[in-house]
């Protein structure tokens, strides 16, 4: 409908508005003509509306009261705050001289004085309307936000309508006293509620949603005007606030059984409600719009019905309520407590205050303010001289509030810390718990690391125990000099090269000895058995580099496993195969492993040829041999090393190993080296009967025996198969 | 208007200590029956809505305390209410004997107001003190309904709130009615003395 007729402009609105404010002041000034036409003071003499129905004489000399009260109130702030126990003495002194003063001033030139007053008002009044401005920007932006929807026209009417209540209070708040502002101002309220219930602009909107632009309403003007009529410097509610703040100073020894309530001061929840209950007291103040106030006061009341269910567990009565509630008050102490319900009482929308949840328990507030201000020993149910023993503080009770107060700090404090402590230690319970954790964490790594190391070590030191029992085994193996197979070597070395390179080498080389027959098949032997069990076996790794010697020990192990596998159940023959396939991989692998190496292996190569020399050295001198294989020796450590780990690596501590061997042979790593190595043997004769033996042996118990017999028959078979098999690996 | 309810009134119990004020009006708002209420966390405070004639009337009905000690100080109880409820103890003597105390109390602090008076804890015929002949002559020469009741054993206590709740509907009715003659007479001054009435109660 808003919408319908836009036009229907703010002037139209704002004169409507005006109307009724005329029609309500009209009110006003009627009901003052109806109800007393004579002087409000009682003296016989007729009011006058423009006298606030006073008559002339009594209305100066009201005005000149106020004056001065609102001079005495300038002072009285500075004052009030440190709340010096009689300090109403002083007070009232205080009035006596300002009183003298201004009558003195009233005979002197009252029309000034009269003037400057108001001026002064006004100014404070601007002041305020400025300060306040934050709270009621932010309270417009909430109206908008909430009824922006019913049309542009509702917000800007209602802030008409506040504005112009606003200015007309103001204009009338030096004149008027107290009780005929708060009149008008619920006339306000009625008319806002009319003007709701009958303006088109609002026909759209519901009951309810009236209901709260109505509290809007009464939020807005009363906060708008809150410095000006909260604690009006024209009334007596400042005093008012001190005597009550000082009366129940004065009665702090009070306990609820003095009061027949039933607080068990003692109980932890309760104290907690108390305290509630008296923060939400105590928030009353905090607080400008009266329903705000209102609120504070009900949940107070709350509270307190919590302590009592909590004390009693059981539905409450009044009977109960009414003494917890003046016990809170009396503990509470509110701060201008008198100032905020004559506030609430005068500005609040009567509507509300007369009745619903609100109203009920500020009525219990009023009653129970009246009953502290009116306390008397009977009311406390004990002797007049008890009372005022109390009272002058002849008697100083032991206040099991005081003393449960006193001691509820402390204990509050205690549980503050307590809690404070609980999580302190639980942090440092973490904090160690991660600390073990770590720790453990630590130890567990070290362990494994020690364990994997250990393991290591121990697969090292069992690989290289076995790896110096090879020099045991030389002494097995000197019981046959076997110089002759050594010497076939070096054919084989060169065969093998050759191998690589040509097959036909290797078919001229064939007719070579036996013993580098033997040898071939060693090695092809140990290097098949390192590619099928390269984790299984840990010496297999060592054999592939190392010579014939330790190859023959190595064998051992190496045929076993290849039993296991299968292999040795078939014939001879067999095996033979797949060993002239492994003799090939041997070679290729060793290339392969290193075939950036490929130095490194020729090297490998080469020591073989000095190897294969050793054995033809032992033709010429077995010196030679014997050191040779004591190279080897070293060797196997070192490989086995590898051995548990990669190929690759392997391959690498292989190549390293040959490196260094290498580095000794390398001197005469060539080819043709062999001779010079020759030369050089002197304990050949020793290791030169390994040397045989070794082959001899490892090929009867990793061969079977029927190896032993067959090969070399197989040997030279093999030579033809690795021909063969060159090409298939290839 | 979309309110849930027609009229709204505040009823007010008032009686000596100990009378069963709070029981009755317990009785009366918890007790599942036609109509519904809201609880509130105390006893003390009750609201419950009653179809009577087929208006919806929402009852705001206010505990007091009953203490000897707090009667000065019960007079702000009395704004704008509408009807209280006087209760006094059959078994207790005293309790009847404040009655007319209380109901002085009530002329004092409000002009006009409907009372109803009720007898409670009528459970017992053997500790009936009060009897009901005697409460039954006094209260009609106080021209006020009497009721006997028992809170423990919900006797008559809906029927008793039910009738104050009609006598407070009528006396609203007929206030409104007077006030719609009286203001074709005179429109301003009416209505101001009006509003100053409503004001006291």
């Amino acid at each position: 409908m808003a919408r319908v007729r836009p036009h229907r402009s703010d002037i139209a609105i704002a004169g409507a508005f005006a109307r009724d404010v005329a029609q309500l002041t009209h009110n006003i000034v009627c009901t003052g003509r109806t109800t007393d036409l004579k002087c409000k003071n009682g003296c016989g003499f007729y009011g006058n509306a423009e006298w606030d129905g006073y008559c002339s004489k009594c209305y100066r000399d009201n005005q000149q009261k106020e004056r001065e009260r609102s001079t005495s109130s300038q002072i009285r702030p500075e004052h009030s705050k440190p709340r010096i126990p009689g300090f109403t003495k002083f007070e009232e002194k205080k009035r006596q001289q300002t009183d003298k003063k201004n009558k003195y001033f009233k005979n002197l030139a009252p029309v000034f004085r009269k003037s400057s007053g108001k001026d002064s008002h006004r100014g404070d009044r601007h002041h305020d309307f400025h300060h306040a401005n934050p709270e009621i920007q932010k309270l417009t932006a909430e109206f908008i936000s909430k009824y922006g929807i019913y049309g542009e026209y509702v917000p800007k009417d209602f802030t008409k309508c506040v504005t112009a209540t606003c200015t007309k209070v103001l204009t009338l708040i030096d004149n008027k006293p107290v009780e005929e502002i708060a009149e008008l101002i619920q006339k306000y309220y009625n008319v806002f509620l009319n003007r709701l219930n009958t303006h088109g602009m609002y026909e759209e909107i519901n009951s309810e949603v009236k209901d709260q632009m109505l509290d809007m309403f009464e939020k807005f003007v009363m906060i708008e005007l809150y410095s000006a009529l909260f604690c009006p410097t024209f009334t007596h509610d400042e005093e008012e606030d001190l005597r009550i703040q000082e009366r129940i100073r004065k009665l702090s020894w009070v306990t609820a059984h003095h009061l027949g309530c039933c607080i068990s001061e003692t109980s932890v929840e309760v104290r907690d409600l108390v305290y509630t209950a008296i923060t939400d007291l105590l928030g009353i103040d905090s607080v400008k719009a009266p329903q705000d106030k209102l609120s504070c006061v009900v949940r107070c009341c709350r509270s307190v019905m919590e302590v009592l269910q909590h004390c009693q567990g059981g539905p409450v009565s009044a009977d109960e309520f009414l003494p917890a509630l003046i016990f809170i008050v009396l503990k509470g102490n509110p701060t201008r407590l008198k100032s905020n319900i004559h506030y609430v009482t005068r500005f609040c929308n009567d509507t509300r205050l007369m009745q619903g949840e609100g109203g009920y328990y500020f009525t219990n507030l009023c009653c129970a303010v009246s009953f502290i201000e009116n306390l008397t020993a009977e009311s406390l149910s004990m002797s007049e001289d008890e009372f005022t023993a109390y009272m002058t503080g002849v008697i100083t009770p032991v206040s099991a509030w005081e003393s449960a107060l006193v001691a509820c700090e402390s204990m509050h404090q205690l549980c503050e810390h307590l809690a404070l402590l609980k999580g302190l230690s639980e942090r440092t319970d973490g904090v160690q718990k991660g600390t073990v954790e770590l720790k453990n964490d630590i130890e567990k790594f070290q362990e494994e690391i020690t364990s994997s190391v250990s393991t290591v070590l121990k697969r090292t030191p069992l690989v290289i125990k076995p790896r110096k029992t090879p020099i045991t085994i030389d002494r097995q193996d000197s019981n046959t000099d076997a110089l002759p197979s050594p010497i076939a070597p070096i054919i084989v070395t060169k065969l093998v090269d050759e191998d690589e390179v040509t097959d036909p080498n290797v078919q001229k080389e064939s007719p070579a000895l036996k013993f580098y027959q033997q040898n071939l098949q060693l090695q092809p032997l140990d290097i098949g058995t390192n590619k099928k069990n390269m984790l299984q076996l840990d010496i297999t790794p060592c054999l592939e580099p190392s010579k014939s010697t330790e190859n023959l020990q190595a064998g051992e192990f190496l045929l076993d496993n290849q039993s296991v596998d299968g292999l040795t159940p078939d014939d001879g023959h067999n095996i033979f195969i797949g060993l002239s396939n492994v003799n090939y991989d041997i070679d290729f692998s060793d290339l392969s492993a290193d075939n950036s190496m490929a130095d490194e292996i020729t090297p490998d190569k080469h020591k073989s040829l000095s190897f294969t020399p050793d054995p033809f050295s032992p033709v010429g001198s077995s010196c030679n041999i014997a050191q040779t294989p004591l190279m080897p020796s070293a060797v196997p450590i070192s490989s086995n090393n590898a051995a548990q780990n990669d190929d690759f690596m392997l391959s690498l501590t292989e190549s390293e190993q040959n490196k260094s061997i290498l580095d000794k042979d390398e001197d005469t790593a060539l080819v043709h080296l062999p001779p010079p190595l020759i030369p050089t043997a002197s304990n050949y004769s020793g290791f030169s009967k390994q040397g045989w033996q070794i082959p001899s042996i490892p090929c009867n118990t990793g061969d079977f025996s029927s190896l032993d017999t067959s090969q070399p028959h197989s040997s030279s078979t093999d030579n033809l198969d690795l021909d063969t098999s060159d090409t298939v690996p290839k | 208007m979309a309110r849930d309810y027609d009229h709204l009134f505040k009823l007010l119990i008032i009686g000596d200590s100990g009378v069963g004020k709070s029981s009755l009006l317990l009785r009366f708002a918890d007790n599942t029956f036609s109509g519904s209420y809201i609880t509130t966390i105390g006893v003390d405070f009750k609201i419950r809505t009653v179809s009577i004639d087929g208006q919806r009337i929402k009852l705001q009905i206010w505990d007091t305390a009953g203490q000897e000690r707090f009667r000065t100080i019960t007079s702000t109880y009395y704004r704008g209410t509408h009807g209280v409820i006087v209760v006094y103890d059959v078994t207790n003597g005293d309790s009847f004997a404040n009655v007319k105390r209380w109901l002085h109390e009530i002329e004092q602090n409000c002009d006009v107001v409907n009372r109803i008076l009720v007898g409670n804890k009528n459970d017992c015929p053997d500790r009936k003190v009060v009897l009901t002949e005697d409460a039954k002559r006094f209260a009609d020469t106080m021209g006020i309904q009497l009721f006997e009741t028992s809170a423990k054993d919900n006797i008559n206590v809906e029927e008793m709130f039910i009738s104050v709740t009609r006598l407070v509907l009528r006396a609203k009715l007929e206030m409104k009615e007077r006030q719609n003659v009286t203001q074709n007479d005179v429109v301003n001054l009416r209505k101001s003395n009006k509003q100053g009435k409503k004001k006291c109660c």
